[in-house]
């Protein structure tokens, strides 16, 4: 089997066997988004980097007790997310990238005003940055990440009817702040 | 009842077609969203105002660039953590890979190629500069951020065996790539510009050279 065709979990049985290309080959397919996923957590780079880091360093010293009831990627957004309320849990202050403070936060001008001045996809975009953290969880890790229902529940450790109502209010709120920003989409 | 029993049926097709857009759907949900998107008018503008997050997320995550040292640190910590890596034993996989690409296909082949130099890169950590074939791979003695280098991406049609062997005539090693867009971090064995300019000429007129785009230079006198 080659590189290009090897399952991750054929990958981690190689890491669990002691194999230190196999880490490197799950690090270079799912690092980015592990970064991007602890990123948006958290709100800050620095934690990300590290916490990435970590995420791949467990993956190192946990894959002899990987069973495969889940698949790899949901697998690893779980642990990554773990070690991020844990982080943030130890930090009480969050550390807020200061551009992304100032994307979030920026109150110099109204949304209606901010929203005139940028195209519909750009206001989309700010209003997911803007949602509530619980919410904006589950739009990431279902259209960036690609999970399922059920898959979202093993990663926020939270039950399938829970996933769905998230779902259900964020896009509410965004249907919202979209509407109120002159975008009708006629939902909610 | 929870908030979710008493979403209403337009509710609940609306919460699934985040799930129906990314394909994990199936079963009774995935039959019910259809049915709703064939039988409702209101349901396909549903769905592009779906498909218009699905962007709006995918930007918003790819806005954030992961540090591009990233890889280098993680093995340093996995060193710290695994102890020093093993001397590797036969040597002879990567001529033994190539030679299987060569007898591809030429799409087919490149498409492998490019899975084989990201697993070489991966390698390179664990045998620096370790010669597997006609080129080598930029390793762990290699200073990446002193050498001189070019951004090269290659024609989707080229030749395996004609780019390593091109390689490995002219020192070129492969430090990184490809890229999502093909392209590969190629270091230049070169003392002076002049040599620089040559060797980066000399890649652009290989038929199998797609974009080369000059990176660090040597500084002649410094």
């Amino acid at each position: 089997m080659t590189a290009a065709t090897e399952t991750d979990r054929a990958l981690v049985d190689r890491v669990a066997k002691g194999d230190r290309a196999a880490v490197r080959l799950l690090f270079m397919r799912h690092h980015a988004r592990v970064y991007r996923f602890v990123a948006r957590q958290t709100g800050s780079e620095m934690m990300a980097d590290d916490i990435a880091n970590e995420v791949f360093l467990e993956l190192w010293k946990q894959a002899p007790g990987f069973e495969g009831r889940s698949e790899v990627s949901t697998w690893l957004l779980g642990i990554a997310r773990f070690k991020a309320l844990s982080s943030l849990r130890k930090k009480k202050e969050e550390w807020i990238d200061d551009d992304d403070a100032a994307e979030i936060a920026d109150g110099a001008d109204t949304p209606e005003v901010i929203t005139m001045k940028e195209d519909k996809a750009a206001a989309l975009r700010r209003m997911i940055n803007a949602l509530p953290e619980e919410h904006r969880v589950v739009i990431d890790l279902a259209y960036y990440h690609g999970q399922s229902v059920t898959e979202i529940g093993e990663v926020l450790d939270i039950p399938v009817a829970t996933v769905k109502t998230r779902m259900f209010y964020a896009r509410k709120k965004l249907g919202e702040a979209l509407k109120a920003a002159g975008y009708d989409r006629g939902w909610p | 009842m929870s908030a979710a029993e008493k979403m209403s049926r337009r509710d609940e097709m609306e919460t699934l077609l985040p799930f129906y857009l990314n394909g994990s759907l199936e079963g009774a949900e995935l039959e019910a969203v259809e049915e709703w998107l064939a039988s409702d008018p209101a349901a396909l503008a549903a769905l592009g105002e779906a498909e218009a997050e699905f962007s709006g997320t995918a930007a918003a995550n790819e806005a954030i660039r992961p540090p591009a040292d990233a890889l280098s640190r993680f093995t340093k910590a996995l060193d710290a953590e695994a102890g020093p890596a093993r001397a590797p034993a036969g040597q002879s996989w990567l001529a033994k890979a190539l030679s299987r690409l060569t007898a591809m296909p030429a799409g087919v082949a490149w498409a492998a190629a490019a899975a084989l130099l990201a697993l070489v890169l991966v390698q390179s950590f664990e045998r620096p500069g370790g010669k597997g074939s006609d080129f080598e791979v930029a390793g762990a003695e290699d200073d990446l951020a002193k050498l001189p280098f070019a951004l090269v991406k290659f024609k989707p049609d080229a030749k395996m065996s004609d780019i390593a062997a091109f390689l490995g005539q002219n020192g070129l090693k492969i430090a990184s790539g490809p890229t999502a867009d093909g392209v590969f971090h190629l270091t230049i064995p070169a003392k002076s510009a002049a040599d620089y300019d040559k060797t980066v000429g000399l890649i652009a007129a290989q038929p199998f050279a797609d974009t080369v785009i000059q990176g660090r230079k040597p500084v002649d006198g410094g």
